[in-house]
């Protein structure tokens, strides 16, 4: 097969399959236990994807790959713990919080959440429940997610949240994944969240990385799938807010499905760091009346590598989609939007909108837009727009001219710019905290 | 609305009025593709050594090559060794004048409203025709010769003025670029080949006809157009074919070159055979098109109108390689019954201060699919490159389909990219209010379809802004969405 970088790593994983196979035949059920030898059967085909493949056109995986990693997580932690955690509170935020370190969730750092509505435990407790058996592993097409069926073959554990039918959480969820290791580690976490029809939920996932001289320079692949099913009427309001240091390539896979009448927000901020931050955020609309609304800000810094690629599926009619990701760009970084809109056949009185604005502060950042719509029915408003540029001149000049020095007002114009992103946030802690962020993130 | 299928019923049973064939004697290669069809036809048109050297490296390329996989529809299975490469009206080489031209010809053009009789010739146009592999006529050269202007078939291009072809031939589409281009190279029959000197502005017109008319076979032009410096020119290309049932496969080669203050225009009306309401037979248009704008502040600018042909795919490019030059393209792509178009461009800005400016308007009726492809690409040193791209896409009926792919490549922080794309039908309101004003859905929606083109045929000549017009009211009016 031409289409796969073949590697130690490849090999690696073959071996490490063969092994974990006979774990998986005595612990694991044999739904998924099939699961994990059809989608290791798949990932054996296809392989790691190389620049030929046109969903990864734009990145060289080879220099991310090239490394040897172990695949087990040891037990440290190089920071101390609660400083990482400390690191990672957003400041007046009301939630509960969860503490997932190398993709493992870890209980005695984590808050209960009161009320029998809500189950939350780590994934591998989960696979006899109702709710991983409808859904586990049923929504991703594993022949064209090279990642995702690596993941599905040989992940080792996650999140799991169900939420009983009707019922509403009083507060957030606030997800705090850290990765941090003294050893080169692939990472394969995997999680699954159920809403029950008419639950509703707010989700702020934060991913940091332990810090990188205390790490001792190892670099951290994390290969993350998580997949997300909405019921009817159900509501979720979903952040994402991704930092890490350079060390750590991020492949994050992100699946969710979306009954009738349900509402999904989501609310991606990425800053610099992250060596390799890929980002697929794939919504299936399969059923009438379903809203979607996909933000993303990006402040890509250094060296940094980020891919933004969304997929928004029309399958039934009557429904809305909406699609903003703003990108800043400094130093020589790279960003990639491929932004993707299906109207499928009878998918009638669809409005689908997406839009990717870019904002160029140095001249060595490479920005590459693909935004695409593929549309199979008729009575649809659909439109997509995507800009690259710089700071607009006369804006600048009327600051300056009004005394305000040329650094300051440039801060002003980028908050603005990003403020078509950040005034969506209803959570005004969070909303404070990213604006932090990118306070910290133009140093 | 009632009378939707029953328009969309009489709109997708269209008959293509261009289907005749003429009955001719011809010269036909016998089919198959080797090394030794590519002598037939060097040694048949008397090549020189140098021409052949080129065609059997294409030959050889193309032997090689894999066909692409990335089009967004199901690649048709192309028998290459079961068509015919060369096939050529036999009565005689090389005409002195209309009067030795087969009058059944003559009667075919004059059926196509082509006009090769120069008396009768609107005023303003030079015609050269390409009558299946071979240009069988070129009006007013004599006259263009006076300014120093060469307008004449590939062909004779080669024997006449040798070095100019020898210079640009595949300079700006290698026999490398891809498949068909390697094809093209390897087996190109006929075409036409412009030279605008210096200083020259073209008193008129420069226009191709080409027709398709033996059975089983392909077509394989190569044009070649050179603006020189400070020179502009404005190209027209048509095409028809007649009807049959298996698809005949069109594999053309443009290339065009302009070098500094020079401007080159060129313009398309396609209309080839689509095929029937079932989707049997048509065209594959599969044509690489590239022209470069080599010199300072020089232009080029496509403009397209594609409604023929059972798949079109087809990228005209510009190479933005001098400072302060500009790329244009304007595309109005229709399909309806079963085509296919997969269409765009490339834009690639290398020199300081290029500018260019895409429009594409597509629309899909009865189970048409309509692509739109385009690629930016701003180079590190395209210091304030500028780029605008919108593309629009109009559906008519629930069956039919409409893509973009855009591709957006930006490496310098100066440039400013901008694209935007909407997809939609016919709005009833638009349509609700010409009612109002007493004007008839179907001729509301013709007028509604006309203002979405008009964008684009306002860039043709006038002559063929009247024959687009017309072909797309043929298949439009009255199309209520």
């Amino acid at each position: 097969m031409v289409k796969q970088i073949t590697n130690t790593l490849f090999d690696q994983f073959i071996a490490d399959f063969e092994l974990r196979s006979l774990i998986s035949a005595s612990a694991e059920t044999t739904e998924l236990h099939t699961l994990r030898e059809t989608a290791f059967e798949q990932f054996k085909q296809i392989g790691f994807p190389n620049t030929k493949v046109e969903d990864w056109k734009y990145i060289n995986l080879t220099p991310f790959l090239k490394e040897d990693f172990i695949t087990e997580p040891g037990d440290e932690l190089s920071m101390t713990r609660d400083e990482v955690i400390a690191k990672a509170k957003i400041k007046n935020l009301d939630a509960y919080s969860i503490v997932l370190v190398n993709g493992q969730y870890l209980s005695a750092l984590s808050d209960t959440i009161p009320g029998e509505e809500i189950s939350l435990s780590s994934l591998s407790a989960a696979t006899n429940q109702p709710s991983f058996k409808a859904h586990f592993g049923k929504y991703i097409p594993l022949d064209k997610n090279h990642f995702a069926a690596l993941n599905t073959a040989l992940f080792r554990d996650g999140l799991f949240i169900s939420i009983k039918d009707k019922a509403v959480v009083d507060k957030p969820i606030h997800i705090i994944h850290i990765v941090s290791s003294d050893n080169n580690l692939f990472l394969q976490p995997r999680h699954l969240f159920v809403m029950g029809a008419g639950a509703a939920l707010q989700i702020v996932e934060s991913f940091i990385s332990g810090d990188s001289s205390a790490m001792g320079g190892a670099k951290i692949f994390v290969n993350n799938v998580s997949e997300i099913v909405l019921g009817e009427r159900a509501k979720l309001q979903h952040y994402y807010i991704q930092t890490g240091n350079e060390n750590t390539s991020y492949i994050h896979h992100t699946e969710i499905v979306q009954e009738a009448y349900s509402l999904y927000n989501n609310y991606k901020s990425s800053f610099p760091g992250t060596g390799l931050l890929r980002n697929n955020l794939n919504v299936s609309l399969n059923g009438e009346h379903i809203e979607s609304h996909l933000y993303g800000l990006y402040l890509a810094g250094g060296r940094q590598l980020i891919d933004n690629h969304t997929i928004v599926d029309h399958l039934k009619p009557n429904c809305q989609s909406n699609e903003l990701y703003k990108g800043v760009m400094k130093d020589e970084a790279v960003a990639i939007f491929n932004g993707k809109i299906f109207v499928r056949k009878g998918a009638q009185k669809t409005n689908a909108f997406q839009k990717n604005n870019n904002l160029m502060l140095s001249k060595k950042a490479v920005v590459d837009s693909k935004p695409q719509l593929e549309i199979f029915a008729d009575d649809v408003k659909c439109s997509h727009g995507s800009t690259i540029g710089q700071f607009n001149e006369d804006a600048l000049f009327y600051l300056k001219a009004r005394g305000i020095g040329e650094e300051k007002a440039k801060a002003l114009l980028i908050h603005a710019f990003a403020y078509d992103v950040t005034e969506k946030i209803p959570i005004p802690a969070v909303k404070a905290y990213i604006n932090e962020l990118i306070e910290e993130g133009l140093k | 609305m009632n009378n939707n299928n029953e328009i969309l019923e009489r709109l997708t049973t269209e008959v293509y009025e261009y289907g005749f064939v003429t009955d001719i004697e011809m010269d036909i290669a016998p089919n198959g593709l080797n090394e030794e069809t590519v002598r037939f036809i060097s040694a048949k048109k008397n090549e020189p050594g140098w021409l052949l050297e080129w065609r059997l490296k294409g030959l050889r390329q193309f032997q090689q090559g894999e066909m692409p996989n990335w089009q967004n529809f199901e690649m048709p299975a192309i028998d290459f060794q079961g068509i015919s490469y060369y096939a050529a009206p036999s009565k005689k080489a090389k005409y002195n004048s209309l009067d030795e031209v087969d009058p059944e010809l003559l009667a075919t053009f004059e059926k196509l409203g082509i006009p090769l009789n120069e008396q009768k010739a609107l005023s303003g146009v030079a015609v050269d025709v390409v009558f299946d592999s071979v240009s069988v006529a070129t009006t007013f050269r004599e006259k263009l010769q006076e300014l120093g202007i060469i307008f004449c078939s590939f062909s004779d291009a080669v024997k006449e003025h040798p070095d100019l072809v020898k210079k640009y031939l595949g300079s700006v589409v290698p026999y490398t670029d891809n498949v068909f281009a390697s094809l093209n190279a390897a087996v190109v029959s006929d075409g036409s080949f412009a030279y605008i000197p210096k200083g020259v502005r073209c008193p008129m017109e420069l226009s191709t006809y080409f027709r398709i008319n033996a059975k089983n076979t392909g077509q394989f032009e190569r044009t070649l157009i050179i603006a020189d410096e400070g020179s502009y020119v404005s190209y027209l290309e048509g095409c028809t074919a007649p009807m049959r049932d298996e698809n005949q496969l069109h594999a053309a080669v443009v290339e065009l070159i302009a070098l500094d203050n020079a401007e080159i225009k060129y313009s398309t009306v396609q209309n080839w055979y689509p095929g029937d309401k079932d989707g049997k037979g048509g065209i594959f248009n599969f044509v690489t098109k590239r022209g470069i704008c080599k010199g300072v502040n020089s232009k080029i600018s496509w403009t397209q109108v594609e409604t023929g042909s059972a798949i079109t795919w087809k990228y005209p490019s510009v190479i933005l390689r001098g400072d302060n030059s500009t790329g244009e393209f304007y595309s109005v792509a229709l399909t309806k019954n079963k085509q296919i178009a997969d269409t765009g461009t490339k834009m690639f800005h290398i020199g300081k201060n290029t500018r260019s400016r895409i429009i594409s308007k597509g629309i899909s009726a009865g189970q048409g699919n309509n692509s739109y492809r385009g690629l930016v690409q701003v180079g590190i040193g395209a210091e304030n490159a500028r780029n605008f791209t919108q593309c629009d896409s109009l559906l008519i009926g629930d069956e039919c389909g409409a893509h973009t792919f855009p591709y957006i490549e930006s490496k310098n922080s100066s440039a400013i990219v901008e694209h935007e794309a909407t997809t939609s039908k016919i709005g009833e309101d638009q349509i609700f209010y010409l009612n109002q004003r007493g004007i008839a859905t179907e001729k509301a929606v013709a007028l509604i379809v006309n203002g979405y083109a008009k964008e684009v045929l306002n860039q043709l000549p006038m002559e063929f802004a009247v024959e687009a017009q017309k072909l797309l009211a043929i298949s439009l009016e009255g199309s209520v969405g």
